[in-house]
């Protein structure tokens, strides 16, 4: 219960990101799909080269913003409408996650913080990777691993992960104060002067400009912002799993929307801190529905593969339903859409 | 204070759909004038706005304001030299924050980072004047404002930090005719209360009549200036 409860704050900052972009800026970014595989992928490929996991953590949420930043370029400057900018940019996030983790996957070597091994054959007297990587079967990662793994300890052998992975709620601690910090320094941001124009740009992009701001910077700006937070969503979900893998990402944009949809039934019209903390509790329930599915859908003929299917139809048939309750909304998303695809060609 | 001389706009200039929207318009603009554009669909009136919001980039002639070339504005810059507000009362506000934060965002024009700003206490002032009770109603969403109040308040925000034009485009269009008529006082209070020179375009021959100081028509992207009280029989023609 308690990995669920952890799982699902860790993606939930994924879907304040999804948040960001889908309802505060009004602006669909697929960017995440790469980002947040971005995130694991240089948290972990930092790790491996010996860095700190939280220097390795904060660079990869740098690397995450710079990715919003590029489909944002695109989406502005070359104006490409945003959903091809970040198809764009995912896609070229598929090649470049590979190359960070020079395989389609990478372990974090070693997880126990307390072990402070000079040689791991002292300890467990058997060869290193039977151990470690027995079953992987990348022989490129293993060559990477093997070269680490041999490489002197005694610097790269103190901290590796900010996770323990003991279940015994210090995780749980270190995971609700990143989301507690992230969610306040949002929060006081979106009070600014820039963080208000930011939340008034949904309601009218065109408006900003008259007001001295630039539709371009804000634009950018926010899609990096979203992306910074998928990246860290990523590097935290990577190191709590152990390792980075090319496909975490995929499939992400439908769960982020499921996320920040389910946090906006349970909480309805009210929300606190701008609805920041609605994606979280949707992120929790989220993983909760996964993990029953994982566990009991298969007597009903289910299978895990299913999930990013049953996503997908919930999330359809909440817009279905919202229509239904309110008929002014179809009106809304129609003119929604076509201010969005009226500012710029594909 | 405003100067157009010679301006030419040509749309898709060397195409097969070229288009002169503007020919050697030239208009110069006192302060606390208060110019009536008129003119049928198409005419340029809007391309005429573009152009002095910096926009457009005129394919020929040269635009002063304040005695000083505008060639490359930023966008800060014209922010802060002309308010501007449209026929769509939703164009002029963030109908998803309340009426403080709206406030807010005005108040700050041009010059905007991560401070927390008070709003500009003539805006309040400004608010009292409308009598519509939005000054009571800060932490109202402005999305739950009727049109001609969201109207209102664009106005108050177009001209909170002082503009030295205001530009309106069809501004009373969608409003019934007793908001039309409130939020047509208010222009009228702002440009002789504020000195604030206003450039307005209307289909309303009516408004065309009784307000301003001035007339000007577009037709066909000439501009003439109408001497007074001849505005109805050019829309009669
Ligand atoms: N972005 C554009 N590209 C090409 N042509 C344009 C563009 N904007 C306007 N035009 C053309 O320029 C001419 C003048 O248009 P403009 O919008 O200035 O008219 P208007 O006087 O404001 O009309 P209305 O009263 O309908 O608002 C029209 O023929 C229009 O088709
Ligand atoms: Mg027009």
């Amino acid at each position: 219960m308690i990995a669920i409860i952890e799982q699902g704050i860790i993606i939930g900052i994924t879907g304040i990101g999804v948040f960001l972009t889908f309802r505060i800026l009004d602006m669909p970014d697929l960017t995440v799909e790469g980002s947040f595989g971005l995130g694991g992928a240089v948290t972990v490929g930092l790790i491996v080269l010996g860095l700190n996991p939280i220097m390795a953590l904060l660079i990869a949420m740098i690397l995450g913003g710079l990715a919003g930043l590029i489909t944002g370029l695109i989406f502005r400057k070359l104006n490409v409408h945003v959903l091809l900018a970040g198809i764009l940019v995912m896609t070229m996030l598929y090649s470049v996650n590979i190359r960070v983790m020079q395989g389609p996957n990478l372990p974090i070597p070693i997880t126990r913080t307390e072990n402070k091994l000079t040689n791991y054959e002292d300890i467990s007297g058997e060869d290193p990777l039977a151990d470690l990587f027995g079953d992987l079967e990348q022989e490129e990662t293993q060559k990477v691993a093997v070269e680490e793994s041999q490489a002197p300890t005694t610097q790269k052998s103190a901290i590796m992960n900010i996770f323990d992975n003991l279940r015994d709620g210090s995780d749980l601690f270190t995971i609700l104060s990143i989301a507690g910090v992230i969610i306040l320094i949002l929060f006081v941001f979106l009070k600014t002067d820039l963080g208000t124009v930011l939340r008034g740009f949904g309601s009218n992009p065109e408006g900003v400009e008259a007001f001295g701001m630039s539709r371009d910077f804000i634009s950018i700006f926010g899609l990096s912002l979203a992306n910074v937070l998928v990246a860290l969503s990523g590097g935290m979900f990577a190191m709590y799993s152990g390792f980075a893998d090319v496909t975490m990402g995929q499939g992400m944009i439908t769960t982020g929307l499921a996320m920040v949809m389910v946090g906006e039934i349970i909480f309805g019209r009210f929300k606190p801190l701008f609805g920041l903390i609605a994606p979280i509790i949707g992120g929790v329930v989220y993983q909760s529905i996964l993990a029953l599915v994982m566990r009991y859908g298969y007597k009903i003929g289910f299978r895990a593969s299913d999930m990013k299917l049953l996503t997908a139809l919930f999330i359809i048939s909440v817009i279905g339903f919202s229509m239904i309750q309110n008929p002014k909304k179809k009106k809304q998303l129609k003119g929604k859409v076509k201010s969005l695809c009226s500012s710029s060609k594909i | 204070m405003l100067k157009l001389e010679n301006i030419t706009v040509i749309y898709n200039q060397g195409q097969e759909n070229e288009n002169m929207a503007l020919k050697d318009v030239s208009l110069e603009a006192n302060k606390s004038d208060f110019v009536v554009i008129v003119g049928s669909n198409g005419a340029g009136k809007t391309t005429l706005l573009n152009v002095i919001l910096g926009k457009l980039k005129p394919t020929g002639g040269q635009y002063y304001l304040k005695d000083k070339p505008i060639k490359k504005p930023s966008i800060s810059k014209m922010a802060h030299l002309i308010g501007r507000v449209y026929q769509n009362p939703d164009s002029g506000v963030f109908s998803n924050l309340t009426i403080r934060e709206n406030l807010k965002i005005a108040s700050k024009k041009g010059n905007r980072g991560l401070t927390f700003s008070q709003i500009d206490p003539k805006a309040l002032e400004l608010l009292r004047h409308l009598k519509m009770g939005l000054e009571n109603r800060l932490d109202t969403i402005v999305g739950e404002l009727s049109g001609g109040q969201k109207q209102a308040l664009a106005m108050v925000m177009a001209v909170i930090t002082n503009p030295e034009v205001l530009l309106l485009d069809e501004h009373t269009a969608s409003l019934d005719p007793k908001s039309a008529r409130r939020v047509m006082e208010l222009t009228k209070m702002i440009n002789e209360e504020l000195d604030v020179t206003v450039m307005m375009i209307t289909h309303n021959m009516d408004f065309a009549e009784s307000y301003g100081n001035r007339k000007v028509e577009i037709k066909e992207g000439v501009l003439k200036e109408i001497p007074e009280r001849q505005t109805t029989a050019v829309y009669a023609m």
